[in-house]
Parts: structure tokens; C-alpha cells; sequence
């Protein structure tokens, strides 16, 4: 899957829980969860859990520790579709 | 060190389905899972619990400062509310209402003025703890600027320069809270 691929499903995912608009529309491999779409840290749960879904993958502690940016989610979507 | 977190309940109820498969696996630990589940109010349970984890997450990174992380799990709730970082322990005491459930946590018995507010929509909702710290410090209110570092933790700026109050801020729904390290 393409990183622009992954930034779309990823778009898709996030919109239900997304708290700023306008940085949603300008989405982009830089935006943080928390800090630019101010998406409710409560709510942070229901995106891993939506990413595992969608990919038919498990986000670890580890990994889950560090999924807070679209960067940091494609790196590990992308790391834990390898080994499937 | 102090760290502070509010959950507007009513916001919450509707934000968050925590009965979602998996959802309390990814935050609690098995024996928090537990607490939840033999709680006779299951809800405010898991929020008491998720704002606990919140206020000592900001009291811990106050006394060891890293960069945002989301491992809720490693915040282990311990008997009589306090909290286990690794071998580090935090107090914590929370407040119940209907309306809300507010957190504080503190590594030692520390002085601390705290304030919960409700939110109105023409003012920001920092505006009380401004006000507080302008009684307190004595300085206007308009050289007084609250500003978060890289790592997301909150300062106050007097004048223009970053001062060494201590405080946490949150802010859910409609109401806010502070808490300032005296």
C-alpha cells in the first residue's frame, strides 16, 4: 500500500473524531492527533482500534505508545503489515 | 510535582463508547478491568480511573520531561488511589459529582491551590487561572500568558518571560480546571 493510500484510509478513520476542521482539511503525513485535529486523548483508543480493524493488524503497547502522529501511524501500519 | 484532569461525564457518555470491544484491553490493566466491571457505577469508574492515569501522566512528565506518549497502561492505579510509574508513586485524589470527575495527582504533600470552573462562551477557559495567578502574583492579568513547551507542558509567561509556576490545565466539555504548585 502507497503512503498516499495510507494517509486516506487514515483520513477516513480519524474524521469521526476529529475537533479542529480546518486542520483536518489540511491533513498531512505532519499532523499530530492530539495537538493539530484535537482529537480527544480518550478517543486515541478508537482510532488504534479502528487502524486494527481496517488493517486486519495488532497495535501493541509499544507500538500504541508512540501512534500519535499520521507519520507515526504509517510507519507502524506499515511495519506491522510486513510481518503479517 | 502536580498534574491535574477533569472529564465532563455528560461529554464523555457520548464521546466515548467504552464498551466497545477491546477498548478497556488497550487503557486498563486486568485488575483495573476488573474494578470497572464489579463497579456498581462502571462509568464513572472508567472515567475515575482514565483520570487518574491523565493528572499522573502530566505530574510525572512535570518531573521527568519526555515527549508526548500515549501508554496509559504503564499508569498503574494502586490501593488507596495511588499511582505506580515504574517504581515511582503518585497520589491521587479525585472528586465525584454527577456533573464531572475531577483528579488530582501529587508526589508528596505538596501546597497547591486548585479550581474547578465551568466553561462560558465569551470568555477562554483559561481566563480563572489567569485571574488566579493575578490575585496570587499580584500582576496584571494582561502580562500573563499561558503557553505549552515542545512537549505539550504548560507554562506561564510574565512579561514575556516563562516563569517557574508549576500548574497543570485541563479542560473537557464545559468545565476546566487548574491546579498551580504553591
Amino acid at each position: 500500500m502507497t503512503k498516499e493510500e495510507l494517509i486516506s484510509k487514515l483520513r477516513t478513520i480519524v474524521a469521526p473524531y476529529v475537533q479542529n476542521q480546518e486542520a483536518f482539511e489540511n491533513l498531512s503525513e505532519e499532523t499530530d492527533f492530539i495537538n493539530d485535529l484535537e482529537i480527544n486523548s480518550a478517543n486515541l483508543v478508537d482510532v488504534i482500534l479502528d487502524v486494527e480493524d481496517e488493517f486486519d493488524i495488532e497495535i501493541d503497547n509499544d507500538a500504541m505508545e508512540k501512534m500519535l502522529t499520521i507519520k507515526a501511524s504509517i510507519e507502524i501500519i506499515q511495519e506491522k503489515l510486513a510481518i503479517k | 510535582m502536580i498534574g491535574n484532569d477533569i472529564v465532563d461525564l455528560h461529554l464523555a457518555s457520548v464521546q466515548s463508547n467504552w464498551q466497545r470491544r477491546g477498548w478497556l484491553q488497550k487503557i486498563f490493566t486486568e485488575s483495573e478491568q476488573q474494578l470497572i466491571l464489579e463497579a456498581k457505577n462502571p462509568d464513572n469508574m472508567v472515567w475515575k480511573l482514565w483520570s487518574m492515569k491523565e493528572a499522573t501522566y502530566k505530574a510525572h512528565q512535570r518531573c521527568f520531561p519526555f515527549p508526548p506518549k500515549y501508554n496509559p497502561k504503564d499508569f498503574i492505579s494502586s490501593v488507596d488511589d495511588t499511582m505506580f510509574v515504574g517504581s515511582h508513586l503518585y497520589k491521587t485524589s479525585s472528586k465525584i459529582t454527577k456533573d464531572y470527575i475531577h483528579t488530582m495527582a501529587y508526589t508528596s504533600h505538596c501546597n497547591y491551590k486548585f479550581m474547578i470552573s465551568k466553561n462560558d462562551s465569551y470568555t477562554s477557559t483559561k481566563e480563572p487561572l489567569k485571574k488566579y495567578i493575578s490575585l496570587h502574583y499580584k500582576i496584571p492579568t494582561s502580562c500573563i500568558e499561558i503557553i505549552k513547551d515542545t512537549y505539550r507542558i504548560p507554562f506561564v509567561k510574565i512579561d514575556g518571560k516563562i516563569s517557574k509556576i508549576k500548574l497543570s490545565y485541563s479542560s473537557h466539555g464545559v468545565f476546566s480546571s487548574f491546579m498551580i504548585h504553591l
